[in-house]
Formats: C-alpha cells, structure tokens, sequence
C-alpha cells in the first residue's frame, strides 16, 4: 500500500473531505497562504478559495466562537490553534459555548466544530510548545478528545470527527508529523471511541497513545525479546471518551497495567483510567496500576530539562518490570 | 422625526410588554416561582424595541445579559420565554436554559449567555456563515458597557474589520457593569469609538428615545445588509433595578436613579403619542390591558406547566451518545 507521513495524511482528509462537503470551511493563523505552521492545510486555499480557508489574526478566542458560530448555521469548521498551549485563550469558546451549546439549548443546534492542534513535548520549545493538553478537557460534558498515533489513524479519525456532529479536539502530536505508515487513497472514516490493540500479548497490558504508543511498543519488543515479558499494547485513539470496554478486557486478561501517557501526573488521563480499572475490575488485578507520565514540572527549555521530565521507554519498562514482579 | 403613528403604537406595545415582562419576573422571583438570578431590563426597552425593529426573518441576534425583551422581540411566544425562565420543560429551552440562556434557534435567536463577551465571537461564524452561504442575513449582536473590557470584544471587532461582517454591535451602556461604572472602567466616554481602531464605525445615540434608536439601527443593519460591514450603534441608557434582581444596588446615588427614571423611555413615547394627539387615553389603556392579558396568560401557562424530567437532564449531552444516569 502507498505511504504517506502523518502529516500528508492530515492533509489528504482535508482535501478529500472539502471537496466531498462544501459545508466544510478551514480557518486559523496562517492556515491558508502558508498552509499551516506545520503544513497540514497546505494547498486547500488554492483548491478550494478564500470564503472556505481563511487566515486569521492572532485571535483564538474569535476562531472558536466564528466556528462555533458558523456550525450553528450549518457549516462544518475545520480551526486550526497552531500550539495547543495556545488553547488556552479560546478556553471558554471550547468550554462554555462549544461543549454546551446542544444540551442548554436543548437540541435545537449542534457545533460540529473540529478544533485540531499540535500537542506534546520533544521540539525543544520549552513551556509554551510543548504541553499536552487532554486532562483539561476530561471534566468537560460535551466535548471528545481524539488522539491519532499514526498516519492511518490521522486520516480515518480526522474524516470522522469532521463527519461528526459534536465538537471535538483533534490531538495531533508534533514529534509525529514526519512519521511515516501505510494510508489508503480512499477516504474513509475510523469509530471515535474505538481503542485498537496494538499488539497482543499476556503479561501486562500497557495503554497508550499518540507519541508515547511507538515507545510502547518498542519496549514491548525489547522486552519480549529480552525478558521473556509478554505486553499487550493498547493505542487508545480517543481520550474522551475512552474505550473502556477494550481496556477492561485485556486487564481481565492479563491482570497488570501499565498507563502511559505524556502529560503531568496529577489528574492526567491515567488517573482517570486508573480509576475505571479499580472500579470495574478490581478483582483482576494482579498488581497495583503503574502510570508513567510527565513529572508535576513545566517543559524546560533546555534538552536536560526536557527530557528529565517526559517520559520515555526506559521508565515505560521499568514500570512494566515493577508490575511483573509485584 | 417623523414616525408614523401605528409604528410608534406598535413601538409602544413592545415596550410596555418588555416592561410588564420584567415586572411580573422580578415580582415572581420574590415570590419564590423563579430559581436562580435574574437580570431585569427595566429601563432599557427603547433599546431593545428601537434596535430589534430593523430584525428580519433570516438574521441572527445573541441577546445580552439583561434581554429577556430581545428575545420577545424575535417572535418567540411571550409563554415561551416566561416558562423558560420559570425553569419549565414548555420554554423555549425545555426548562434547562432559564432566564440567561433562552434561545428560540428556528427565529433567529442564538441564545443570551452568561458569559460576557462570550457570544461576540459566535457573532462573526453566524456573520461568516452568512458571507460564505452568500446570503442577506445580518446578525445583531447586544452587549453591555462592561463587555469592552474582554478580549473577545477586540478580537470579534477586528475580525469583523478585515471581513467586513454583516454585524451590528449594539452597545447597550446602561452607565454600570454590578457597581463599576462605565466611566471608570474604561477611558473613553463614548464606547461606540471603540470601533476606530477596526474600522467599525459607531454612533452614540440616546438609548431612550425609541425612534433615534431605531433609526441608527436602521442605518447600521442597512450597511451590514449592502455588504459594507459591521457598526457599533451605542445606546445611552440606564438601568433600574440592581445588576440581579434583590441586588439593593447602593453603589448608584438615589438621586441618579431618580433622574434617569425621569427619562422613563416609555413615558416618553406615551407623552410624545398623547401630545400631537396621535392616540388618546383610551387607545394606550386598551394597549396596556391588551399587553397585560398576554402577560397574565403567559403566567399562568408558566405557573401550570411541567418541570423537566430526570430523564431530561440526560439528553442533548453528546449527539448520538448516551451518557449514563445515577
């Protein structure tokens, strides 16, 4: 099968997906003359004109609520927040107008707004370009949260969530954009909420996703191949929500869990995870669930600094190695 | 100016409807029928009346905080309106919006919101959608003097400056945001400025005097119509009750209350009908008894009608996912 990087296959479904909806418009800082600050949207302006791709001033807050505002009216708005850290000036459009809009206004409308960011650490660029952003949106009815490790998964779930009547925030991981993998030509659409198993196995059930997942699975390898340690790797491929049933599933099978997530530790995804495994499958628990994630610190600038705090496959082991032998 | 006599009455009959509106809420909050706060617009219906006349089928208005009369303004059943802010499952939101989230969707009305400033970005998608699905339809966007403070004011202005959106920004400076007013809050005295810097135009008109209002509103839904862009009509008026209702608002000297209620905006259309002789005594009072039917009747449908049911408050969260209950 043909390959494209993570990137590419972004901006296929883009470009697929504009020229099978005309009710798909594409607006953010520099997505349309420069085709976006990491290419995604490149040639849509040219393709498909200035009223669908707009560029916008340096104004989050204005391109969420103008595609909050446009799906009400029918539209589906592609908006791209350059930095995920940057969500944070259009919180409220997310919070308060996009997550709500359906339930307090009880149905009369939808916001079927996908908000696409790159998100995570490893571009050494410090505190405001390196943040994992998903705990902030966990304790938010309303909104979804997908997270594609892959070229494959970027293109099936993007086509998805642009098909998709809620609002959602489209997780890209910046250290994958150049990761390259097979990709169909044809458009297609992957489940939100769907979990995929990686990679099977008996021993330990490791969840994960985005750029942590390919550290996941390499040390599932390595540990197979060392250790004699059998890893069953989970790419979660939603955050919210989360696939429980698949979680649960290969717990029940293999009774230790290893969480692996990029973000600080306290209230991160895995706590919630963490927690749902206690709840519903206490009992198959062989060892208490190990989480790796980032340490409680900001994203330094310096390498040290950076890579002290994020994790990567030798604490994903360890904690894999602390299961097994509990 | 010259307005002919059955617009006035028809000007009239809004604004005494807005006023007993507000009247029987703030009389029914004390009674204990209303949950939660409630922001009374007494004192401002020239503004709402003046500015809503230029509203067609077609175009979008985001009411502001203190706007139960806008959102009468649009059509909705004066029943509606009143149930919705009685928590009842018959208003407009099904009992789950209440008195700062009513929205009537199929009429134009996008819902009043609790956060200021907040809708002034969903402002410029209604206004976007309107360019890219090439249609006439203006959106009419109400704030208050404290929402110049937030940055979504600036961000929504300038957006619609390099757009030129189709909308009107109606500025209702009621001279206070809670207790701060507006003069210390912000260094110009005429807000409608504000727009110099966007190229937004904007008119200072005096917001109690119906007919200035309307003819500035005209004018600026007349631009936003021809494609020539957004304007700021501010509407100079006051407020005469505290920020919510049971606020004793001694933050205002009595005697500024007094004069501004002096300037009552519909004792002085009632004058200006009587003096020329437009419309005698009995014409007003049949007006008035006619207005205060719809009142006692939308009040005893509020009264009557159902709460919402548990099950209500389950739906609407996602579309096509179900979220659990207790």
């Amino acid at each position: 099968m043909r390959t494209l990087n993570y990137k590419e296959a972004l901006n296929e479904a883009l470009h697929q997906e504009m020229a099978n909806d005309s009710r798909v418009i594409v607006l953010g800082e520099d997505v349309a003359r420069m085709g976006g600050d990491f290419g995604v949207t490149m040639g849509l302006l040219d393709k498909f004109g200035p009223d669908r791709v707009r560029d916008t001033p340096l104004s989050e807050a204005a391109i969420i609520g103008a595609a909050n505002g446009a799906a009400f009216c029918g539209l589906r708005p592609v908006a791209e927040i350059m930095f995920a850290d940057f969500i944070t000036e259009c919180y409220d459009q997310l919070v308060n107008n996009s997550a709500k809009a359906r339930y307090m206004f009880n149905g009369q409308v939808m916001a079927p707004i996908v908000v696409r960011t790159a998100s995570g650490a490893g571009f050494r660029a410090a505190y405001h370009h390196s943040q994992n952003i998903e705990a902030w949106f966990m304790n938010i009815p309303g909104l979804t949260v997908v997270a594609p490790a892959t070229p494959h998964d970027a293109k099936g779930l993007l086509i998805a969530s642009i098909r998709d009547d809620n609002p959602i925030i489209f997780l890209e991981h910046k250290m994958l954009y150049g990761t390259s993998g097979e990709v169909p030509e044809e458009p297609y659409a992957l489940p939100i909420g769907v979990a995929e198993v990686k990679r099977p196995g008996t021993d330990v059930t490791i969840v994960s996703s985005m750029k942590q997942l390919h550290y996941a699975l390499a040390v599932a390898d390595q540990l197979a191949a060392e250790e004699e340690i059998s890893c069953e790797v989970i790419d979660l491929r939603t955050i919210k929500p989360f696939d429980k049933a698949t979680i649960l599933s290969s717990v029940k099978k293999t009774g230790r869990v290893v969480l692996v997530n990029e973000a600080p530790k306290t209230g991160s995804i895995n706590a919630e995870i963490s927690a749902v495994i206690t709840e519903e499958a206490f009992r198959d628990l062989k060892a208490p669930v190990e989480r790796v994630n980032s340490l409680d610190v900001p994203v330094g600038f310096a390498p040290v600094l950076e890579d002290y705090v994020i994790p990567g496959p030798a604490e994903i082991a360890k904690a894999v190695r602390k299961v097994v032998d509990y | 100016m010259s307005t002919d006599k059955q617009t006035l009455l028809d000007y009239y009959r809004k604004m005494v409807l807005i006023r007993r509106f507000e009247e029987t809420m703030e009389e029914h909050a004390r009674k204990g029928y209303i949950p939660g706060f409630l922001h009374l617009g007494i004192g401002q219906e020239a503004a709402q009346v003046g500015t809503m006349a230029s509203f067609q089928p077609g175009d979008y208005v985001l009411p502001d905080h203190r706007s139960h009369g806008v959102c009468l303004m649009v059509g909705t059943p004066t029943r509606e309106v009143m149930a919705e802010i009685f928590g009842k499952k018959t208003g407009t939101n099904g009992g789950r919006g209440g008195s700062m989230h009513v929205a009537d969707f199929k009429r134009g009305n996008v819902g009043n919101n609790a956060i200021q400033g907040s809708t002034m970005a969903t402002a410029c998608g209604l206004a976007l959608a309107a360019q890219v699905k090439k249609t006439k339809s203006v959106t009419f966007e109400f704030i208050g003097d404290g929402t110049v403070g937030r940055g979504e004011f600036h961000e929504s202005l300038n957006l619609a400056g390099i757009w030129k959106l189709p909308i009107v920004y109606v500025l209702v400076n009621n001279g206070y945001a809670i207790s701060t007013r507006a003069t210390d809050a912000h260094p110009l005295a005429d807000l409608a400025k504000m727009g110099c810097a966007y190229k937004v135009p904007g008119i200072t008109v005096d917001g109690n005097d119906v007919e200035a209002v309307q003819a500035a509103a005209k004018e600026a839904t007349d631009r936003a119509r021809r494609g020539d862009g957004a304007t700021i009509i501010e509407l100079k008026t006051y407020r005469w009750q505290g920020h919510f209702s049971g606020d004793p608002a001694s933050y205002r000297p009595e005697e500024e209350v007094k004069a501004w209620k002096e300037k009552c905006p519909i004792k002085r259309l009632r004058e200006k009908l009587l003096k020329p002789k437009m419309a005698d005594e009995a014409a007003l009072k049949a007006i008035e008894d006619d207005v205060e039917r719809e009142i006692q009747d939308a009040l005893k449908f509020s009264i009557d009608s159902p709460a919402p049911t548990i099950a209500d408050a389950l739906s609407f969260v996602y579309v096509g996912r179900e979220v659990t209950g207790k």
